[in-house]
């Protein structure tokens, strides 16, 4: 089994909204991050694969499973957070724990008790009665008790505060470095993911604009200032995603997918100089693909 | 020793763990013989992929660096003097680039910078 996750052609309607041929590859042993916008379509993307909605069409696999054909198998497998908390608030969350265990083949009690007494989560106390945080961290913990070869994530950390959010991210890599599992997580906040994804997708507007490795993700984009008369880019070895006059330099701003330095050529060629190249960190890369999708779809 | 691993730098995560290693090894705070953290523990700590942590431990290990152990861990080997010298003078050479391309951007020509890096030196060993 090469991909964890596999969709082909992956489409879906619900009123004004479309999910439109989205394929992705999520390498198994991954730790995949999900990037997009608030309504991009993440979280309507992993309810599909979950069986939660029902797709328009297209192919799916988890763990080498047809879903829907196959779903229980795959579900089996796999420990999810959704975005929002599904644990009752009755119960205490001993008795949480015993309850979602008892659906989980691979259930690990003591590892599970464990992760709890790491997370400070009080035994006793009901589920009703946790902090925002205390929920996270339960929800988390809930899924990681499975010992899933797949973790679902959905934006697990949004609204965490940066304490809760490291005990929660630290618990998911400890648990990836044990046991070699992919984790595919959704996520706005582009930084957090920075660190410790390898793969990453950028979906916006129900279309996945960007699957990459992270290094080629970032390493590909530049931010290149021009002086003098920049040439049409229609025949350049890159490709624009955009270029603009800032106003802050003379000059124009150009930001270029598939750079590499011996394209300078291109422009010195055209009579222009470069002035510098820099480089953008994940979020930067992210706005700019976005602006540029955004740009090609109108 | 991992102080500003930083993840939005354009350089990779792993070579940037990688280059501290390095840099230790190279100043003597790892002896011949010392582990270095298990995988899972840098991970967490961290707080990256332990794909990132591996890649770097094995480009170390290309390097003559470090050995990988199987099921032991990742052991700082008997490093040649000449060897300890040689990555002394590659980060040297890179901290120059460095200031060059910085010096650079703010149109600071080679002359002036030479002229700072003599009067800075001067200061520093007075």
């Amino acid at each position: 089994m090469r991909n964890a996750i596999e969709t082909r052609g992956l489409s879906y309607r619900a009123g004004s909204f479309e999910l439109r041929d989205v394929e992705l590859s999520v390498p198994a042993g991954s730790i995949y991050g999900f990037l997009g916008p608030n309504g991009a379509g993440k979280t309507t993307t992993i309810r599909l694969l979950l069986g939660m909605a029902r797709p328009a069409g297209g192919a799916i696999r988890l763990l080498g499973h047809e879903v829907p054909a196959e779903l229980p198998a795959a579900l089996a497998r796999i420990g999810y957070v959704p975005e929002r908390p599904h644990v009752y608030g009755a119960l205490t969350v001993a008795e949480a724990m015993r309850y979602h265990g008892a659906f989980w083949p691979d259930w690990d009690g003591a590892w599970a008790d464990s992760l709890r007494r790491r997370f400070d989560l009080p035994a006793d106390r009901r589920v009703s009665r946790l902090s925002k945080g205390e929920t996270g961290k339960l929800l988390i913990l809930l899924a990681l008790g499975q010992r899933p070869e797949l973790l679902v994530l959905d934006e697990p950390t949004d609204g965490l505060d940066p304490m809760v959010r490291r005990d929660v991210l630290t618990a998911v890599l400890d648990y990836v470095a044990e046991t070699g599992a992919t984790v595919f997580i959704s996520s706005h906040l582009v930084h957090e993911l920075e660190r410790i994804c390898d793969w990453v997708g950028v979906i916006d507007h129900g279309r996945l604009v960007a699957e990459l490795p992270i290094d080629a993700f970032k390493s590909g984009v530049k931010r290149i200032r021009l002086a003098g008369a920049p040439p049409e880019p229609s025949d350049a070895p890159f490709t624009v995603l955009s270029r603009f006059d800032d106003g802050l330099a003379t000059g124009e701003t150009w930001v270029v997918r598939g750079w590499q330095d011996p394209m300078r050529q291109y422009f010195t060629g055209a009579g222009a100089t470069v002035r510098d190249v820099v480089d953008l960190d994940l979020e930067e890369v992210f706005v700019e693909l976005l602006r540029s999708s955004r740009h090609a779809v109108r | 020793m991992f102080e500003g691993v930083d993840a939005r730098s354009p350089v990779p995560l792993y070579e940037q763990i990688a280059a501290r290693i390095r840099v230790a090894v190279a100043a003597r705070e790892f002896a011949e013989g010392d582990a270095l953290p298990s995988v899972r523990q840098l991970a967490a700590s961290l707080r990256v992929n332990p794909a990132t942590v591996v890649q770097a431990y094995r480009d170390l290990e290309r390097e003559g660096f470090v050995e990988m152990r199987h099921g032991a861990g990742t052991f700082v080997r008997a490093l040649p003097e000449s060897k300890r010298t040689e990555e002394r003078t590659r980060q040297a050479r890179r901290l120059v680039r460095d200031l060059i391309a910085e010096a650079a951007r703010m149109g600071i020509g080679v002359d002036a910078l030479a002229e700072a890096l003599r009067a800075e030196l001067e200061q520093a060993h007075a």
